[in-house]
Order: structure tokens, then sequence, then C-alpha cells
């Protein structure tokens, strides 16, 4: 239930948020895809080139392809996420915060060293195919054509369904699920009728942002191989030289608009079935315990789950301990030599990574608790824009935003004459602005659980929005918020195509580049790898740190829920 | 709480590493673009810095083509004094756009061309330091695997054998790939230039959109042969991967170059590096088993092992061919664009025709027929049809779709969908007529 | 559906240290209203949850119609549960919660819209079958699970606490309907609640829990008159409690109460070492007189006029008693602070342990 008169600090507030977006976001994208819209040699305004776009069969081709994959990669990635869910969030499960843990990694993939892993074990040639055709004669394609972008991208994104369909499980009160046992219902049948309807929300949170990222990913489909997908079509196109392709540009805006349009439809699609905490305490689902029988499968689906999506870190591994490794199940011997060579030079994108992605997590999390506080709990005109512009940050290729920072800002310059554009602070906001989205989600759903009791109680005692915000609200959307602030920080550690256009010198650079430069010749694939292990760990670790001290947090608050 | 920690350790943080940022800007600083490899990078950095004292070498890595948009960005307060790179279209591109600057070479000792390639610009924009061949990578263990024999020549490649096994880098991504493909359409004509190219990327299961994917792909074995620049290959090797190298008879010999930025801050310091590669100590640096490139200066090569590959006296390295810079450059958008979408965007059409008549003159190798030799060679009159002549390729009207001139003339996205349909209507009637010939040649 | 009964023998148990449910022992008559009464943390709530199988214990047995039922899983026990929460379910419409048993129970289609429209008519709901929840009050959705449940046709019904959510007029209105919901059914139904008047007005018998140990069963008025021990006097209706000690032997025993007041103890009363007396405000009076009475002098500290009846707060030397005389018109009342005599009899008079 929304309040009445906005007062004059949301309105502020809010310009804020705008004025930030604009500058950072919807200028500098502007300056590079307002080409798509002007006509060539005269730069007057046209729709030609989406004209051109449609009548093109390459790129309806493309189209089709990208929702194709998209689509694909969601019911795979929920195949995933599903039972691990289900599993720790239902049962009495030992190992289920590890799972929960693990289950976050794929999200955690350094840019091409990943690749080269998953190739090198899901290939062709990689060791599972060199295995089953000596055995048994015959090959999987794993990761040919479509179908490998559609596993490789399940494989990283499922985290987000894992996460999100995990939080709103817990969620569920538990005696709904005890008035439907007490009618006669129990086992799949519950979970169908039941509890899967009420996690909705968080399942369509988790696969519209699972839908969206692949849309736009256009990393994994060109290290593939896979050209006819839009993604990668926009970047062949925009990063070509000599030739002054508008389609490039036309094929952004059409990424824009998809993206925007889809995380229109699951918003409407989740409207009405507004779950939230009506029920007090629910103490979430009551856990089972698992039979013999049940339990040794369950295991072995967790394992088969978890081998397939921890395979590239496993194969990460490998290669940065491995000498040769080439057309054989595994390296033909190994060595610790490639860790020697990337520990004294890595001290300092170690720095610079933790540098940017804790400044770019903290960025996020505070915009995204105040633009979800400003949807949910005010009545501003217009504050829906800032909503959706801040989740377009979502179809923005990296590549375009950071043309656009130094289109924008190359010419400002700071005091002592750098440009500001490649001051490394523009890093830090280019990865703010592109994981904006993750934040927001997790700090709206957090916030939509918070019933607006609780803060009506704080402010009938004499505290004002803004303490209410800071001693009520906030403490209670502890969760959202760090889940929020590990989503951006981890993946803006392992961030390279923004990165790439912007960093200027290596004392800048962080681990991803780093990393980029050791892959471009054989005798670095090694340290790559190392370095890539590095960022994972360093992530991981990061990662758990903020789990403890949430857990901790909980707890002194008393039994929470 | 746990925000307010956060955020007051950030901003500590912050404070700390701005201080440390803000001291940069040595004196003697020198900025360079470029698209090598650590590897190259490391050994000529070192020498360079104990040749010239007082100076740094600032590296930046980006690919050729993020380098070159970047120089674009930030030409209003350039920060950059050098690119340095393999494929001289991007130097092309740049000396188009003005943001090279002129230089007199002082250092002496460097021909004019290496093969048939001139080695610097003839208006003195950049400069080549190096030289590579291309040539044919292959992996011994998925050969041997595969049951493939050894490729010696291009034409090999076209081969039934290789089907599926083969990789390349598309030209439009790879400057040097690009000259490889231009090599062969001068050398052959455009028509049969045009024919040869199709055959052979009928066999390709991958076209990798950036030039070291496709060593990296034969190094890891997922595919079995590729067409590479050779330091590739060297590097490889030298690093141990499985995998051999051969120089076709029909080389090209492709330079690296180096240019000046224009406007750039420390002018003195880039000069010095350009003298310094060309100088005989810079081009010795090059012979380094982690370089492995082939000096410019002839003279150096004395201290070259025995059988270092030597492009000024070994007829085998592109030296009898004659090479057209200049037609190359009026043509390279097309070239790329047909080989984009008559080949790249349309690869699955393709290798399916291909295979269909390799398939048909596997049977009629055994039991020969009339009626399905002649459909067959319709069919690969078909693949091999161009929809634009060399003629047309060099126009001003064909160029000027893609360079984004004032005259209003026809749209790249055109030229584009014209293409594109005409290869896939032929590859789709050719394997058609292969499908045919399939039935009588049983 | 012939009701079932339900017989609870010797069930123990704890959650690691707390001993929730001690030795519990109950029989309940088939199309009986039993009432589970006692304050919170007493282990009413657990004692149910047990019988729909939510819970396990860890000794006795609990059989339905005989049957012993200790290893059902919930969904096995046909016994249909109210919960406190109502616990309707948000994305179904209330056609869809009350039809969701029977459609579990794979009645064919026209059987479970028959049995739906039929549940839906007892509550009084039918115009609201396609509503969902969120659109209903609380009294309706209250409703709505009553009528989930009667529609599977259960063995016993099971209600947790369902008026605690609810405005006290609507208490008291939805209390009776739940009765004649019940007659009409002649369903067994366990009703939770720890609030007296709600036990006493609408059940059958009562099971007094205090600390997991049933205290007493009987029917309302029994308890009342009869109460086992203090907590059960105290906790039906207003008990007055005073200290004393017994004197004498035989016919002349006396209880002897602080101040010297000693109350003759009829012959035939056992009373326990360490009893209590324990009498009822209306069984006070303020008029003195009749043998095997005493009386006391006091204070009135309070007075609280009820329409009906006058209670007093009486001060008796450091205790307080609460005295209710019934009020005609034109009475005089007694005036706060003024001094009065207070008169007992041990016939009216109880002597019980804690």
């Amino acid at each position: 239930m929304p309040r009445p008169a906005s007062t004059p600090g949301q309105i502020a507030l809010a310009a804020f948020i705008a004025i930030f977006l604009l500058a950072f976001l919807v200028v500098p994208v502007a300056t590079v895809i307002h080409v798509a819209f002007t006509e060539k040699g005269t730069g007057s305004f046209t729709l030609i080139n989406f004209a051109d776009f449609l009548r093109t069969e390459l790129f309806i081709r493309s189209f089709w392809n990208s929702v194709y994959v998209a689509s694909m990669a969601v019911v795979l990635a929920s195949a995933f996420a599903l039972p691990l869910a289900a599993l720790t969030t239902r049962f009495v499960f030992p190992g289920a915060a590890l799972i929960q843990t693990l289950g976050f990694l794929p999200l955690i993939m350094p840019p091409f060293v990943g690749a080269v892993a998953m190739q090198l074990l899901f290939g062709r040639n990689g060791s599972i195919n060199l295995l089953l055709d000596d055995g048994l004669g015959f090959k999987i394609p794993f990761m040919e054509g479509l179908n490998g972008v559609i596993f490789v991208q399940a494989v990283h994104y499922f985290p987000f369904i894992l996460i999100n369909l995990s939080a709103a499980l817990r969620n569920i009160d538990r005696a709904m699920e005890e008035a439907a046992q007490n009618l006669g219902s129990s086992g799949f049948r519950l979970f169908r009728r039941i509890v899967f309807p009420l996690a909705m929300p968080g399942y369509l949170a988790g696969a519209s942002l699972v839908f969206v990222k692949v849309f736009d990913d256009l990393a994994t489909p060109l290290l593939l191989n896979v050209k006819d997908m839009l993604a990668p079509q926009a970047y062949l196109r925009v990063t070509s030289i000599g030739i002054a392709d508008p389609m490039g540009y036309v094929i952004s805006v059409v990424l824009i608009v998809v993206s925007v349009g889809a995380m229109w439809l699951s918003a409407l699609a989740m409207k009405d079935r507004d779950y939230a905490t009506v029920q007090r305490g629910g103490g979430g689902l009551a856990r089972r315990k698992l039979r013999p029988g049940e339990s040794a499968l369950a295991y072995g689906v967790v394992l088969l789950i978890l081998f397939l999506v921890l395979a590239p870190h496993v194969g990460l591994l490998l290669l940065s301990f491995a000498t040769i490794w080439s057309f054989a199940p595994l390296p033909d011997a190994y060595t610790t030599a490639h860790y020697a060579r990337v520990l004294g030079e890595s001290s300092i994108y170690i720095k610079n990574t933790l540098i940017y992605a804790a400044l770019a997590g903290t960025i996020d999390v505070v915009f995204g608790v105040a633009i979800a506080y400003l949807v949910l709990r005010t009545r501003l005109v217009g504050r829906h824009v800032l909503d959706w512009a801040a989740m377009a940050a979502l179809a923005i290729p990296g590549l375009v935003l950071g043309i656009g920072y130094l289109r924008s800002y190359y010419a400002v310059q700071l005091p002592d004459g750098t440009p500001l554009a490649t001051f490394w602070i523009m890093i830090v906001v280019a990865l703010a602005i592109r994981r904006l989205p993750y934040a927001l989600r997790a700090c709206y759903a957090a916030l939509q659980q918070i019933s607006i009791a609780l803060e009506e109680a704080a402010e009938n005692l004499g505290a004002t929005r803004s303490r209410t915000l800071r001693r009520i609200v906030m403490p209670l959307m502890t969760g959202g918020i760090v889940a929020g602030f590990v989503t951006s920080f981890s993946t803006a550690a392992v961030e390279l195509s923004a990165t790439l256009m912007l960093v200027q010198s290596n004392a800048d650079a962080p681990l991803a580049y780093g990393l980029y430069v050791f892959m471009q010749s054989a005798a670095g694939r090694g340290p790559g790898a190392a370095l890539g292990v590095i960022a994972v760990a360093l992530v991981a670790i990061c990662t758990l740190a903020s789990h403890v001290l949430i857990e901790r947090s909980q707890r002194s608050k008393g039994a929470a829920s | 709480m746990i925000i307010r920690r956060t955020l007051v350790i950030t901003l500590a943080t912050l404070a700390l590493s701005s201080t440390v940022a803000l001291s940069q800007a040595p004196s003697g600083k020198v900025t360079v673009v470029t698209s090598f490899a650590k590897d190259v990078t490391d050994p000529i950095k070192k020498a360079f810095e104990k040749a010239t004292p007082g100076v740094t070498l600032d590296v930046q890595n980006r690919n050729t083509n993020a380098g070159v948009k970047f120089l674009e960005e930030t030409r209003a307060n350039n920060q950059v004094d050098l690119f340095w790179a393999s494929a001289p279209d991007a130097f092309e591109v740049l000396k188009g756009k003005k943001l090279l600057q002129a230089y007199k070479v002082k250092a002496v000792g460097i021909p004019e061309k290496v093969g048939a390639y001139p080695i610097n610009d003839r208006d003195g924009f950049y400069f080549g330091f190096a030289a590579s061949g291309y040539g044919i990578m292959w992996n011994e263990r998925y050969a041997r695997a595969n049951r493939l024999p050894d490729p010696r020549e291009w034409q090999d490649l076209t081969k039934p054998v290789f089907h599926d096994h083969v990789s390349i880098a598309a030209p439009s991504r790879s400057g040097t790939t690009h000259l490889t493909i231009e090599a062969i359409l001068q050398g052959e004509g455009w028509e049969k230039g045009w024919r040869v190219v199709k055959e052979m990327a009928g066999n390709f299961r991958q076209i990798t959109e950036r030039s070291f994917g496709v060593p990296e792909a034969v190094n890891s074995g997922q595919v079995g042969v590729g067409i590479v620049i050779d330091f590739f290959a060297f590097s490889a090797q030298a690093s141990g991967f499985p995998v051999k190298f051969v120089y076709p008879s029909v080389t090209t010999i492709v330079p690296a170059n180096i240019g000046i930025v224009a406007s750039a801050p420390n002018r003195a310091g880039a000069e010095a590096f350009v003298e310094f590669l060309l100088s005989p100590t810079g081009q010795e640096v090059l012979l380094e088993p982690s370089i492995r490139r082939l000096p410019v200066n002839p003279a150096v090569y004395a201290k070259a092992p025995a059988d270092y590959p030597n492009p000024f006296t070994d007829a085998r390295l592109g030296s009898l061919l004659p090479f057209d810079a200049e037609l190359s450059e009026t043509r390279t958008a097309v070239v790329d664009t047909l080989f984009d979408q008559l080949i790249s965007f349309q690869l699955d059409a393709l290798k399916a025709a291909t295979k269909s008549i390799q398939d048909v003159e596997a049977a009629l190798a055994k039991k020969d027929n009339a009626a399905a030799r002649k459909l067959i060679a319709d069919a690969r009159d078909l693949i091999a049809a161009m929809p634009i002549d060399a003629a047309g390729a060099a126009a001003a009207e064909t160029r000027g779709a893609f360079t984004g001139a004032k005259e209003k003339g026809a749209r790249q996205a055109e030229f584009e969908q014209q293409w594109a349909s005409f290869a896939r209507e032929r590859y789709a009637q050719a394997k058609q007529k292969a499908d045919e010939a399939a039935k009588l040649a049983r | 559906m012939t009701p079932a009964g339900i017989t609870i023998r010797g069930v123990n148990l704890s959650y690691g240290t707390n001993h929730v449910l001690k030795d519990v022992s109950l029989d309940i008559s088939p199309g009986e209203f039993f009432a589970f009464l006692g304050p919170s943390g007493c282990g009413k709530t657990t004692l149910l949850r047990l019988i729909a199988g939510f819970n396990q214990a860890d000794s006795g047995e609990i059989r339905i119609g005989g049957k012993d039922i200790s290893a059902l899983p919930p969904w096995q026990r046909d016994v249909g549960m109210v919960f406190q929460s109502y616990a309707l379910w948000p994305h179904m419409t209330v056609r869809r919660n009350v039809a969701f048993g029977l459609e579990e129970r794979r009645l064919p289609r026209a059987e479970i819209d028959r049995r739906v429209a039929a549940a839906l008519d007892l509550v009084g709901l039918a115009a609201l079958a396609e509503r969902r929840p969120s659109q209903l009050s609380g009294g309706q959705q209250q409703r709505v699970a009553v009528a989930r449940t009667v529609a599977i046709e259960p063995k016993l019904l099971l209600l947790d606490e369902p008026l605690s959510n609810l405005d006290a007029k609507l208490r008291v209105q939805v209390r009776r309907e739940l009765r004649e919901l019940q007659q009409r059914l002649r369903l067994t139904t366990i009703f939770v609640t720890h609030d007296q008047e709600e036990a006493n007005t609408i059940c059958d018998r009562i099971a007094v829990l205090n600390a997991g140990i049933v205290q007493q069963v009987g029917t309302p008025i029994d308890l009342y008159e009869r109460p086992a021990n203090l907590f059960v006097a105290s906790f039906l209706g207003t008990a007055n409690i005073l200290d004393g000690r017994v004197g004498g032997e035989g016919a002349a025993r006396v209880f002897e109460i602080a101040g010297g007041v000693r109350l003759p103890i009829p012959a035939d009363r056992q009373i326990a070492p360490g009893a209590k007396l324990m009498f009822r405000p209306q069984d006070a009076s303020l008029i003195a007189g009749g043998p095997d009475r005493i009386t006391l002098d006091g204070e009135v500290a309070h007075r609280e006029f009820l329409g009906a009846s006058v209670r007093y707060g009486i001060r008796i030397g450091t205790a307080e008693i609460a005295l209710e005389t019934p009020f005609h018109a034109g009475d005089a009342l007694r005036e706060i602070g003024r001094p009065v005599t207070v008169s007992l009899s041990a016939r009216t008079s109880q002597f019980l342990s804690p």
C-alpha cells in the first residue's frame, strides 16, 4: 500500500537517481546507437535501417535463434535449479548450505578461459567425448551449434534461478503446505499444486533474468563460433573497422527493446501474485527426512547436477596446472609453474579487482534500495521509469557502454589533464551500471516481503521516513541487500567487455584484463587459467564471507521468522 | 551496520588508491596500444628500455578492432603514442581518419619490399618492422585419430578427407587472413580465386572471429587443421603442443606494422621506439623463440639459426607473386563482406552442398556416369558463382555503400541481403543437383 | 459419515529438553464437541497437531475410530484441520480451495462440484465462490477454511484457535455457527482455545491442560463446580483463594484463616495437606448469618457495576477477594473505602491444592 503525498526528500532522491542513470546510461548509449536512426550520408532521422533489419534473412534468423536459445536455456537452467532448490529447502539434507554456495559458483566464470575449459571437457574432442568415443563409439554434441550455446549458458546462469527460487521456497508459510497435506495431498502433487505456484514470483524473477542475460550475451556464442544470433551479430558489426555499418546499432536497439519487453512481461505476470508475507511468521516449509532409498537418489541427482555445473571450474583448475592438454581426456603432465609466473604480477590486478568490484557492488545496493523504495513505497509519478531504465542496462553490451563513455566523457578533463573517461572510477561506474539490475531485483524482492505495518509502527513512535528507512527497513532488508551486493560483486569481478574499452594502463587493470592478455598466446593458456582460478577463489571467499556475516546478523536479531 | 562498515572501508581504500593513481605520469613514458601478446611485447619492452634508459614503455593490450575504435573515440585528448599491430588494413583505416602522423625513418638497411609486399606505407604513416608467412598448422594427435594426411598445399584443403576438420579466422576480423585471401584472389584471378576459396570453405569446421581462435582450437585438438600465421604455430610448438606446420608453395608474406599516433603526447619517445624496432638490435629481438617473427632487415638473418625461414632468399616464401596493394585496399570492405555473406553466415548450407558433391565424386570414382558428372560440374559452378564481378567489386558506388560516403546509393544492408540470398539459393540448387547425381551414380 | 471416537494413551513429546506433553491420556466420544483448553505453551496445539500428524510422539498411541494412526502420514489420516491463520491458498479461488481435498481423493468431477456447492452453502458463501482469498474479510476466510475441511467429510474436525483472529462480536456469532454446524454434521470435533468462555459456551466436554499435563476432563459445569485443583478453578471462572491451616479433629475440624477466623469444615470433606480455600464470588455474601457460615471483616477496595450484578473487590487483611451480588433496581451500593463484612460457608467452598 503506497503512501500519500510525495515528500521533497523523495523527489530529490528520484531526481538524483534519474540524473545518474541519464548521465551514465542513457546519454552514453544514445551517443552510440543514434546511428541506428540516421540515414547514411545525410545524417537525417530515418527508420529505414530497421526496415532493412526486417528484410535481412540473416537477422531474422538470428533473432529467432536468440529467442530459441534464451528460452531453452531457461528450461535447462530450471532443470538444474529445481531439484537443488527443492532438496535443500524441503528436506533435511546435510550439505544444503554447501550446495547453495557451490551452486553460486557458475556465475563467476572468467571470460575466455572458462570457454576454453568447457571445450576441453565437453567439446567435440573434449575429455568426455574422447572417452565415450573410445569406449562406446559415439559422441554427445554438448557444445555443437545452438545446443552448445544453450548448454553453456544454462550452466553459467542457472544460479539466478536457484537463488531466487530457494529464497521464495523458504518464505512460504508452513501452514499452506500442512493444510494441503491435511486434505490428502503429498509428494509431487503437493509440490506441483501448492508449493511451486506459491514460489512462482521467485521463480519468475530468476527465469526472466536468465532469459534476458542469455538473449543479450555475446561472449559465449562467439567463443563457440555461433554467429547467427543477435548479440554476436551486433558485436561483430559494431567492432568492424573501416566500414560505417549502422546495423550493429540497430541490433543493439532491438536487444534493448526485447529485454525491456521481457522484463515488463514478467512483471505483468507477477502483478497479481503478490504472495508476500501476508502470513505471520511462517517459519518456512517443514523439512522432511529422507528415507535411505530417496536419499541415495537425491545424492545422485545432486552430484550429477553439481558435476555438470562445476565442470568448467574443474576444467579451469586442471588447465591451470597442466603442461600440455591437447586432444586427450586429461593433461599430459602437471606443473605449478603457471602459478609461480602469475602470482608475482597479479597482486595489482587483485587489488584493483577488489576495489572496483566492491565499489560497484556498494553503488548498486545503494541505488537498488533507493529505487526499490521509491517504486514500492511512494506514489511518485514516473517512478517505474527509473525501474525500467535501470533494468534496461542488462541489454546494453559492455562494449557499447564503453564506447559511449569514451564518446561522452573523453573530452572532459580532470585537473591534471587526464581525461575523465579513462579515470579508473569510470570503470567502476560502468561495472555498477551493468550490474544494477541484479541488485535492484534483489532489493525489490526483499522490500516486497516487509509488511508496511512495521514502518508505520516506527513512524507512529516518532521516527521520520528516513530514520525509519535506516533503522527499520534496511536492517530487515539485509538478506536482499547482501544477495544483491554479492551478485554484483562477483559478476563485476570477472567482467571484461566494458573494461577492455576503458582500461588505460596496467596499473588500473583488473584480473579479467590480465587474464585476457595472457590468453592471447599459446604459452599464456596456463597462466591465464591460473589467474582465472585466483579470480574465482577470490570471489568465492568474499561470497562465503558475506553469507557468514548475514547468518550471524540474522541470528543476533533473534530467531528470525 | 554491515553497510556502514563496508562503506567506511571502501571509502578508505578509495582514498588510498586515488593517491596511488594520481602519482602516475612520470616523464619518459611511451604509451603503445597493441594487439600483440605478452610473449612478444615483454622481450621487446625489456630490450627497448635497456637500450633507451630513462624511458619506460607502457603497453596497453587490445584486440586490433578495439584499439582502432579506442583511438577514434579518444582523438580529442589523445594519450597514446603508438599503434602497434599486424594487419595493414587497420593502419589504412587510421591513416584515412587522420589518426596517424607521418615520420621519416632514420634507420637503414630495410628494403622496399619483402616478398611481393611493400614493407612501409608509401606515404610514411606506418612502417613494417617484421614479417610473417601464412601456412597450415595441424594437430598430430587429431590427425592420427582421424587418419588425416599431412597437408602440403592450399589445394589439399579442398580434398574430401579434410571435410569438417579445418578452421580459419574471418577475413573481416583478421587483417592478415584477409591478405591471404586477397593473395589467392590476385594470384588466381577473381572468379577462379573465389572458386578455390569456396572449395576450401566447404571443408571448414569453424570460422573464428579473432585470429588467435584458430591456433587455440588446433592446440586443444578441437579442430584438426588451421590456416594460421607461422608464429602462432612456432610459439605453440615452443610451448610443447603436439602441432606441425608447413608453408605451402604459394605463401603470402604479411607484415606487422607500427605507426605513430597523431598528436602523440610523447613524440620523441615514440620516434625512439620506432627507430629501436627498426635498428639491428631491435630486429634481432624478433629472432627469440617466444616471438619468432621474420625481421625486415636482411642482414639480421646472419644471426639466425640455420633453418630459420628467410623471405629475402627463400623462393618458397611468396616472392614469386606480384601483389597489388592498391587494388587490395580498394576492395577490402567488399571482399570481407562477400566472404561473410557467401561463406561465414551460410556455412552450414555450403558445407552440406559440398559434402553431397564430395560423396558423389567418391562414388563416381568407382563407377563413372556421364550424366552425373555433368550434374556435379553444374553443382560446382553454382557454388562458385559470384554475385558481383571484379570490376563491380572495385567500383566506387559499391565501395561507397560500406564507407558511409555522402552519396546516396545502395545501402550496405541491401548488398548484404542481395549477396546472402544469391548464395543461399545457389547452394540449395547445388545440393539438389548433387542429390540427383547421387541417384544416378548408384 | 459415522463419527469416530478418539483414544489417546500415554502420549509423551519432547522438543530437546523441553518436555511438552507428559503422559497425556484422553477419550473423546464420537460426535462430541471437545475442547483443549489452557494457557499458551500448555501443549494444546501440540496435541492437536499430533492428532493431525504434523508432530510425532515419543511414546504412547492415538487411535481414531479404534484404529491406531500413529504411523500414518498426515495425508492419510482423513482428519480435517482448520488452521489458526486459515492457510487459504492465495493463488486459488474459493471454489478451488474448497475443491482441493476432493480433487486429491480423485473423486469424479460431478461429485466434486456437488460437494463444493454443498460445503459453500453450509457456510453461506456460495455467492463468493469465484473470489480470491485476498478479496475476503477475516470472517469469510475462516468460513472458507471450514468449508474446505467439511467438504471432504473427514472422520474428525480439528479447529486450532479458530476465533482468535476475529473481532469480539463476530466471535460470538461464529462460535454459535460452528456449534450448529457440528451438530448438523455430527462430526467429532476438537476445539483448541485459551478462552474459557468459548470452551464453556459451545463444548460438550473440556480437557484442561497446563504445562503438558491434563489437569482435568469434564463438562463445563463439572469443571466449574468440582475443579480438581486450584489451576482449573482459576482458569474456569474467577476463583477466590485464601491460605490457611486445618486445625482440630473429627467433627470439630476448622480451617483457620489468617486473622484468627475459623471456618468449620463439614465432617465428610476430605482435605489434602497444603490445600487452600477456594470460593466463587457469587458464593460470598454481604449478608451475615446462617449456621456454618463465618464472617470476615474487610474494606471495599473496588466496585464494578455490571448491570445485572455488582462486583466488589474486598480487602481482607492482605488478601483481596472478589464478591458478586445480583443487582435489583433500588438496591444501595456499598461505598469504596467502607468497611464491610463478608460471610462464607464451607458448603459452598472447596479446599483445593494447586
